[in-house]
């Protein structure tokens, strides 16, 4: 008896290429599935054991049925099944049993696990009708629930190895056809663990999701692929689709303010939105340290307002070097990976979701008097005492507040020409402007902060089809944005539009396209806060006729804050266009290629007119001042992907290749000028009309290539080993140095798979460990040039355009590099219920490039160079856990903590002798420009420690100092009467937090609400207050901001006089006043409520989802500017109410 | 078959691929800018340079505000800005609170930088023509030799740089000021040889080179040869101005002296005097001038500030109309701060002579139309509210009469009026215009210096004659000629015009070398003759303290720290600092020779 076995392949059976076909369906579910399992993998790894003696054939396959997954069929055959035979196999495969076995005439075949008794004639002709029947046997339907036993809607269930699938409907509910009866379902859901089912000969399958905790299940992006939670071998965080779904977001990095571990980002203040973004820490002096963004697998250097934070389905960062090293020489600041939204299985999915909210401020520093305008007189009186202290002490004083002992005829004759009227020889010596002295005379005051600083409006609008079918997948949205911020004149708005698509063009070929465009419009003239600040209360906003009053105050250097925001004109708008076009191969051999394409385009218009109504700079233009600025850029990045999956017996290999190339180029042209004639209505829509035409251009081009090499290596799936390394070549470096190598390495031991592991509360214990090194490249395309720069001349013999040089070359300029090792572990405790990640890290950057300062007298200020070495090291912690699950209350906490320590280990590699709080050394010598103190943190302050203010009993040791009760007092370390820098200046802290600390909890109750609140904390670091030690020569006639100044009626000990000279500079070097900027913030609340889906129904939508949503609820800090956070701009405390919708 | 298709798809795409990555792929594409390479290629490429060159001695100079030759008077007898009196708060990291000394020094280098670019690049290229290359490398040898006249005489010792720096430098050591001046002793004697002997004003000509190399030759002890190069200058083709010319000829109130500082008539081809100027005119293109002399800003009074008051103790002055129009004084009087107060010993003491008072005197350079008196009622309210419109100041109305410092000296208008362009809409600072850098007029006072040295009192008052007489001022007589009354001319002619502080350093270094009157070099930081006349002439310092600001400077203050960034980023060589300012203690010898450029 011949052995005919086929090897099922993809081609030949055509339900296994309607399987192809439908592969690909899902990203999501090409990336979690196992490739096709081989037919002959089982009948070739199973082996029985069978010893019978008289035993019929029929009883015999029953039996081996019983023992394995095998199916017997039969065909036409002539064996009869009755007819007793003996078998003594002893780990036998199925082949060798049924070679004994089976009498001569009968043949048999192996598809999949059917097997197929036939006579030996019919072998070659068995129709394929017939052997797609054998796989067609089953239809499975069932219900899933979760553990309270609701109903489970959207749940995901697939048949394993393939794309064939479907998801649960609003009862739970699911029926799946066609599929073969040995199937593996897998049932998958946000936020539950996955569940795997063998179908075996069930129809009906029910089931029950388990919450799952830890996300061990979860699949998260390391950079050209993915891979389960619990497969990881980096330090990779993520955050989900559920956390940025209750958040009212402009800009998606605002998720990212405290909830990740590791990740420092300060909320921004625009109407915009945003915030800085920093992984582990500052890995460079002066280079860029934004983190890179790849979105859907592919680099991207736009923008990531572009980004609508509705299409994004989750962020994962990747902030160890063995994660980020793939991504080399733009990666030592770390890489946060966005996944947008794909279309699922099922009907077409519709949503709408829309947000409107209202932003305020968390807190409000007016000037002097905004709400209570004597206050405002009452500091002029009191800086116009500090400033003439010889005249009489009451002099300044209002009539009415004269004390007793003071007749208004003595008072009145301090002057030698005083005025007939008492109230105008107060306004005289306080020097009040003409319109203050009517206005007050009138008793109007204007309010002109809440002018400018006022609540506004903020709308968002969404709306999204999704769907997948066997043979694409889809998503496409379009959003609408419209923020007007709290300073007038603020404002962002966007449409941002996105298409998801793929397409199975044959089994072995999918093309696709991720694409979004944008146009923004970012017209911003905001209200000019320093004038603002300037504003008298007794001024006037608007002149009589109506008109705005140029000058509120009568002061001319002075100027109304909405000059501009009434006076000027601005286009601002930005239209980008980012397509990543993908095309993957199924070779042989497991490999796959995939080869995509980056085009990227953006334009941005730049159009300002300031009419003859405004100033610019500190000029007027009496005809007007147009400006167009406009500029586009195209980049395109080229990336060849090889990646080979592979397992042989226990050791598992994944193996990714790639070869990369790109290009930015940049053009922008600017045009501008004055002086319109015959006037100025065309605004910027005609400079040629203008008589003083200016241009300028700055084009820019730079590439870029790179090959990395990864192994993803498992064995026993429990020994998890990644190894890469990448070069890349960079075209800013100097031509001696352009390429770079990245190697990285990383091992990871999950302990709770060993058979000797039986901690039993601890219920999953994974370590982690390491290395790599990544590189820093955004130091701008030209920084290894020697450049000429440009100047205008106009002489006797005529116009002429002179050169100079403005910058030196340094041709072995090179690419920053930082090293960095992490160690960590994930711990999973009582069931999974509490889960752990610690990670410890120390990163070192050498070579960091640094604009070397040089002595001036060289005519150079710096150059671009490779010195250096920049460490951070820190500890990262987060902790999840489950508190209560019930079927009417259900609460979770996380918690995130990290500190980060960085020191400046060598600077410029000078030694020397030098001087440093008051102590000669020797060693490497400090930049005290820029405040660098090698062995010393980046961050460290270095200035005078203040202790208080002088009060006035202390007036004798103050005039020791050359000051006076009211200044600045200080710790004289070297007590010789002096302030001194080198002597005097002591390290007094850091400007960035030392601890920072993350506090979400989300509840979900009476079945349809649920509630979250994060609570924030970044703790022990100080930030300049620069109001406090401000050149106050015109205080005495304009206003500032109200900060409570010492008098001698208010001795307080937090904040100086005001006066004029300043004794300042008997600070030597300056002195910088700094004041604790810790906080603790309620920064997210929300509330949501769902519809119950019966209800939802009824007016046939799928679902309903209304929430409120608090951003900035409450800030608990002592630092006194506006916000601990923003400094001296105003923080946006917002108010959102949402609704989402989806049919 | 479609296994084929496939893997000749993927070939084809690896092509794809590595067509981009060619050996030129990586090669940087600078597109709008230029590099030195492709521009000092030829004489055209030089000249590119050389108006930079030129057009660095407008910028700072003598231009915006607070510029240097602002900071030369505050550092001088005949004024002072009034926050920064106290001098002791000039230091080396220096918070001198409104001054602008310390950049000076990084200025000057930058300019030095600008120059020595075409100097170490000259013989890069082969010249057709060995003319076009000396005249080219003495223009920018002259413009060297003038900046570190500048530096030696703020700063003392300081370090040469000769060549352009093209890489990193960190090893910079100080010359003693000594050997610079010979090196520029020399280099201005090659620029006196091949700079053309006519050229346009705002360019430097050979007599140019001359005029600087006298005061050079003077400072070097060489008299004689100063005298020489001046006599050269004086019988060259030039001539101090007698009669009236100009946009101003016809009208009566006016005089020559008058015409003779009026913007415009500096450039004039009818100006006989001029020597050198900076050239800057409001209708060039926006990006090709100066932001203007900011003279009526710095130099004229405070008439329109809070603190003028009227009988009634109201204001009595507005600078702008109701409507937000401009006052007509602010168009005439701009709008003064004053940055630089002056002090009365150059708006009255020196005009005091012959039996004349500063009211009286003959000297056109004081006469009434030329100048604006606050004594003598030229300043007057102009408060249509004010009861006492029309009327002129009283200064015992004003809010504070203290504040005399700021709101009545006198000012001489005919140099500081600089009128804005037609139609501009700002404040009245001082508009764009030309001004002198030398004129003849200085090279008589120079020959009378170096006249003086050599004890020729005879020929020293002559040449001062010459110039007081067109000021129609009474002649001196030699008995009467000393140091101090040369530069009481020198101050009579050359206010706003000349780098005072620079030339005070001068004299005293001369007389500190010749140890005349007491003076010596070995303690000039302790004691020399800029000390002793700027503490005996400007009333500020005799004062001591005027309304709560402190006047107070120390003998070390003649010569300024250098900015401490400077020292510190010098990491592998010793940047001297000055004696007397913090970190004098590190201090090593200056270098005495100026080795290979």
């Amino acid at each position: 008896m011949k052995k005919r076995e086929t090897i099922l392949t993809g081609y030949k059976f055509p339900l296994l290429k309607k399987i192809m076909k439908i592969m690909k369906l899902t990203t999501f579910l090409l990336l979690t599935t196992t490739m096709l399992v081989s037919a002959s993998v089982y009948s070739q790894s199973t082996r029985l054991t069978l010893k019978f003696t008289d035993i019929t054939y029929w009883e015999l396959f029953h039996e081996i049925e019983k023992q394995s997954e095998f199916r017997f069929a039969f065909s036409r055959s002539k064996l009869d099944p009755s007819a007793k035979i003996q078998i003594n196999a002893m780990d036998e495969t199925l082949e060798q049993i049924l070679n004994k076995a089976l009498p001569i005439g009968i043949a048999y075949e192996i598809i999949d696990r059917y097997v197929v008794i036939l006579n030996a004639s019919e072998k070659i002709m068995l129709p394929e009708s017939q052997r797609m029947q054998l796989q067609q046997q089953q239809t499975v339907s069932g219900k899933v629930t979760d553990s309270n036993n609701q109903p489970l809607p959207g749940v995901t269930i697939v048949v394993k190895g393939t794309t064939q699938g479907t998801v649960s409907n609003d009862q739970g509910e699911f029926s799946l056809i066609n599929i073969p009866d040995n199937a593996e379902l897998v049932f998958s859901f946000v936020g539950m663990q996955t569940q795997n089912i063998f179908v075996g000969t069930k129809t009906i399958i029910n089931i029950t999701m388990q919450q799952d905790i830890i996300g061990l299940e979860e699949v998260v992006a390391v950079g050209y692929g993915t891979v389960k939670r619990s497969d990881l071998t980096g330090s990779v965080s993520r955050i989900s689709s559920e956390r940025i779904r209750d958040m009212s977001l402009t800009q998606m990095t605002e998720t990212l303010s405290g909830t990740v571990a590791g990740l420092y980002s300060q909320q921004a203040t625009s109407a915009s939105g945003g915030g800085s973004l920093e992984i582990r820490g500052p890995s460079s002096l002066s280079a860029h340290t934004d983190p890179l963004v790849v979105i859907d697998g592919v680099i991207y250097y736009g923008s990531i307002r572009d980004i609508n934070p509705n299409d994004v389905e989750s962020i994962d960062i990747l902030k160890d070097a063995s994660s980020s090293a793939i991504y080399g020489s733009k990666a030592a600041s770390g890489v946060i990976i966005i996944t947008t939204k794909t279309g699922q299985i099922g009907k077409p999915t519709i949503n709408f979701s829309a947000k409107l909210g209202v932003s305020s401020t968390t807190n409000d520093l007016k000037p002097y008097g905004m709400d209570n305008p004597k206050e405002y007189f009452n500091a002029h009186r009191d800086y116009q005492r500090q400033r003439n202290p010889d005249q009489p002490d009451y002099y300044y004083f209002h009539p009415d507040d004269l004390p007793e002992s003071i007749g208004l005829d003595e008072w009145m004759n301090y002057s030698a020409n005083p005025a007939d009227d008492p109230i105008d020889e107060w306004a005289n010596r306080l020097v009040l402007w003409p319109i203050e002295y009517e206005n007050y005379k009138l008793g109007k005051t204007t309010d002109f902060y809440n002018i400018v600083i006022r609540p506004d409006l903020r709308q968002d609008y969404s709306l999204s089809v999704g769907g997948a079918r066997e043979d694409m997948q889809y998503y496409w949205s379009i959003g609408y944005l419209d923020n007007k911020g709290i300073i007038k004149g603020d404002q962002f708005s966007a449409i941002r539009s996105r298409i998801n698509f793929d397409l199975n063009v044959t089994e072995w070929l999918t093309v696709g396209t991720n694409t979004h465009f944008s146009s923004r419009d970012e017209s911003v003239i905001q209200a000019n806060m320093s004038h603002l600040a300037s504003m008298s209360p007794y001024g006037s906003m608007w002149n009589e006729d109506g008109s705005l009053r140029r000058y509120p105050n009568d002061y001319t250097l002075i100027r109304n804050p909405l000059e501009n925001y009434y006076g000027a004109d601005r286009l601002r708008n930005i239209n980008s266009l980012f397509s990543s076009l993908h095309a993957q191969l199924e070779l042989p051999f497991g490999i796959s290629y995939r080869i995509s394409f980056q085009p990227r385009i953006q334009t941005l218009k730049d159009y300002v007119f300031y009419s003859s109504e405004t100033h610019t700079g500190r000029v007027t233009y009496v005809g007007g001042r147009g400006e167009r600025q406009d500029q586009s850029e195209f980049e395109w990045m080229l990336d060849n992907l090889i990646k080979w999956n592979k397992e042989i017996g226990k050791h598992n290999f994944d193996l990714t290749l790639l070869a990369s190339a790109e290009q930015q180029k940049s053009w922008q042209s600017d045009q501008n000028n004055v002086n319109f004639s015959p006037n100025e209505k065309l605004s910027y829509h005609g400079l040629q009309f203008g008589t003083n035409p200016g241009i300028s251009n700055y084009d820019s081009e730079s590439t870029g290539d790179a090959l990395m090499a990864r192994l993803n290596y498992t064995y026993k799936g429990k020994y998890l080993f990644t190894g890469s390394i990448r070069r890349d070549g960079y075209s800013a470096f100097g031509q001696k140095n352009p390429h770079a190598t990245f190697p990285a390495i990383a091992i990871a031991w999950k302990m709770d798979e060993e058979s000797f592991y039986n901690i039993s509360w601890m219920n999953h214990l994974k370590l982690r460990l390491s290395w790599g090194i990544n590189g820093n490249r955004d130091i701008g395309p030209y920084s290894a040039l020697a450049r000429l720069g440009s100047i205008e001349s106009y002489s006797l013999s005529g116009y002429g355009i002179g050169v100079y040089s403005t910058t030196l070359a340094n041709s072995y300029l090179a690419w920053e590099e930082t090293e960095a090792f992490n160690i960590g572990f994930d711990l999973g405790m009582i069931n999974n219920r509490i889960d752990i990640t610690v990670d410890a890290y120390k990163g070192t950057t050498r070579n960091l490039l640094l604009n070397r300062q040089l002595p001036r007298i060289t005519g150079f200020s710096s150059i671009t160079s490779n010195l250096g070495k920049l460490g951070n090291k820190g500890i990262e912690a987060t902790i999840n856990s489950f508190n209560v699950d019930d079927k009417n209350f259900d609460w979770r906490t996380s918690l995130v903590f990290s500190l980060n320590r960085n020191k400046i280990e060598e600077l410029w590699g000078d030694f020397g002798n030098y001087k440093l709080l008051g102590e000669d050394r020797y060693g490497e010598l400090p930049d005290f420009e820029n405040e660098w103190f090698p062995g010393y943190a980046r961050d460290i302050i270095w200035n005078y420690k203040v202790t208080g203010i002088w009060q006035l009993d202390e007036m004798e040791q103050a005039a020791n100092y050359g000051m006076k009760p009211g200044d600045f007092k200080s710790v004289d370390v070297n007590e010789d009467g002096e302030y001194t820098q080198l002597e005097d200046k002591k390290f007094i802290g850091y400007t960035a937090p030392r601890y920072r600390l993350g506090l979400k909890n989300d509840f979900s109750f009476l079945q349809n609400f649920s509630a979250s609140i994060f609570i924030r904390a970044d703790i022990g670091h100080l930030r300049s207050m620069s109001i406090l030690t401000p050149e106050m020569s015109t205080f005495g006639i304009r206003n500032a901001w109200g900060i409570p100044y010492w008098s001698p009626e208010h001795p307080t000990n937090d904040f100086p006089r005001l006066v004029w000279p300043s004794t300042l500079s008997q600070y030597g070097g300056g002195i910088t006043a700094y004041k604790p900027t810790g906080f603790v913030r309620v920064q997210d609340v929300s509330v949501s409520y769902d519809l119950p889906s019966a209800a939802a129904q009824k007016i046939q939508v799928n679902s309903i989802r209304v929430s409120a949503i608090i951003r900035n609820l409450f800030t608990f800090t002592n630092y006194p500017g506006f916000d601990p956070e923003s400094g001296m701009d105003p923080m946006p405390k917002t108010f959102t109410l949402g609704i989402d919708l989806t049919l | 078959m479609k296994r084929i298709i496939k893997i000749l798809i993927a070939v084809a795409m690896f092509i794809f691929m590595n067509i981009s990555c060619n050996d030129d792929f990586l090669k940087t594409k600078p597109l709008s800018f230029f590099a030195p390479e492709n521009v000092y290629l030829d004489k055209e490429g030089f000249e590119t340079a050389l108006v930079t060159v030129r057009k660095n001695l407008n910028q700072e100079e003598f231009y915006e505000a607070l510029n240097h030759l602002d900071m030369d008077i505050h550092g001088s007898e005949m004024g002072v800005r009034q926050t920064a009196g106290d001098w002791r708060t000039l230091t080396p990291s220096g918070s001198h609170q409104g001054v602008t000394i310390l950049p000076i020094f990084t200025r000057i280098y930058g300019y030095i930088k600008n120059t020595n670019v075409v100097i170490s690049r000259i013989d890069d290229i082969t010249w057709d023509d060995q003319q076009d290359r000396n005249e080219i490398l003495a223009e920018a040898l002259f413009y060297r030799s003038y900046w570190y006249y500048r530096l030696v005489h703020s700063f003392g010792d300081v370090p040469f740089i000769g060549y352009e720096v093209d890489k990193a430098k960190l090893d910079f050591n100080t010359h003693s000021k000594f050997a610079i001046l010979k090196k520029i002793q020399s280099d201005l004697e090659f620029a006196a040889e091949w700079l053309p002997a006519i050229r346009l004003k705002d360019r430097p000509s050979k007599y140019a080179a001359l005029h600087l190399l006298s005061k050079v030759y003077l400072i070097n002890l060489e008299f004689n040869k100063a005298i020489d190069a001046t006599t050269e200058v004086i019988n060259g083709p030039y001539a101090l101005m007698h009669e009236r010319f100009g946009k101003w000829r016809n009208d009566q109130f006016r005089n020559y002296i008058w015409d003779l500082h009026w913007p415009e008539n500096k450039a004039s081809q009818e100006n006989t005097e001029t020597i050198l100027i900076t050239f800057d005119r409001a209708d060039a293109p926006e990006n090709a001038k100066t932001s203007g002399t900011n003279t009526m800003r710095s130099h004229n009074v405070n008439w329109h500030g809070q603190l003028v008051r009227d009988s009634k103790g109201k204001r009595g002055t507005i600078d702008f109309n109701p409507d937000g129009t401009r006052t007509q004084m602010q168009d005439t009087l701009g709008r003064g701060n004053p940055n630089i107060t002056p002090s009365p010993y150059g708006t009255f003491d020196i005009w005091n002579e012959g039996g004349y008072g500063a009211f009286t005197t003959p000297d056109l350079r004081r006469a009434n139309c030329n100048w604006i008196d606050y004594h003598l009622g030229e300043l007057k309210y102009n408060n249509p509210a004010s009861v006492d419109y029309g009327k002129p100041f009283n200064i015992n109305y004003f809010a504070r009469i203290s504040d005399s410092l700021t709101t009545t000296f006198p000012f001489p208008i005919y140099k500081t009026w600089y009128p804005h362009e037609e139609g501009y809409n700002g404040n009245i600072n001082g508009g764009n215009g030309d001004r002198y850098v030398y004129r003849l007029a200085e090279t008589y006072l120079i020959r009378a210096e170096a006249y003086y040295w050599n004890n020729q009192l005879d020929l020293a008052a002559n040449d001062i004659n010459v110039v007081r007489e067109r000021a129609n001022a009474v002649p001196v007589t030699p008995s009467d000629v000393t140091l101090d009354y040369i530069f009481d001319e020198r101050a009579r002619e050359l206010f706003l015009e000349e780098m005072r502080h620079t030339e005070l350093v001068r004299a005293s270094l001369i007389m500190a070398q010749l140890n005349r009157n007491g003076y010596n070099y070995e303690n000039f930081a302790e004691k020399n003759w800029w000390y002793d006349r700027v503490t005996s002439h400007s009333n500020f310092y005799k004062e001591g303290e005027i309304r709560g600001l402190i006047f107070y400077v120390e003998p070390h203050n003649v010569f300024w720290p250098i900015d401490i960034t400077v020292i510190t980023t010098n990491t592998l060589g010793i940047i001297n600092q000055n004696i007397g300012y913090d970190g004098d203690e590190n201090n090593i010898p200056p270098l005495e020779t100026i080795e290979v450029e």
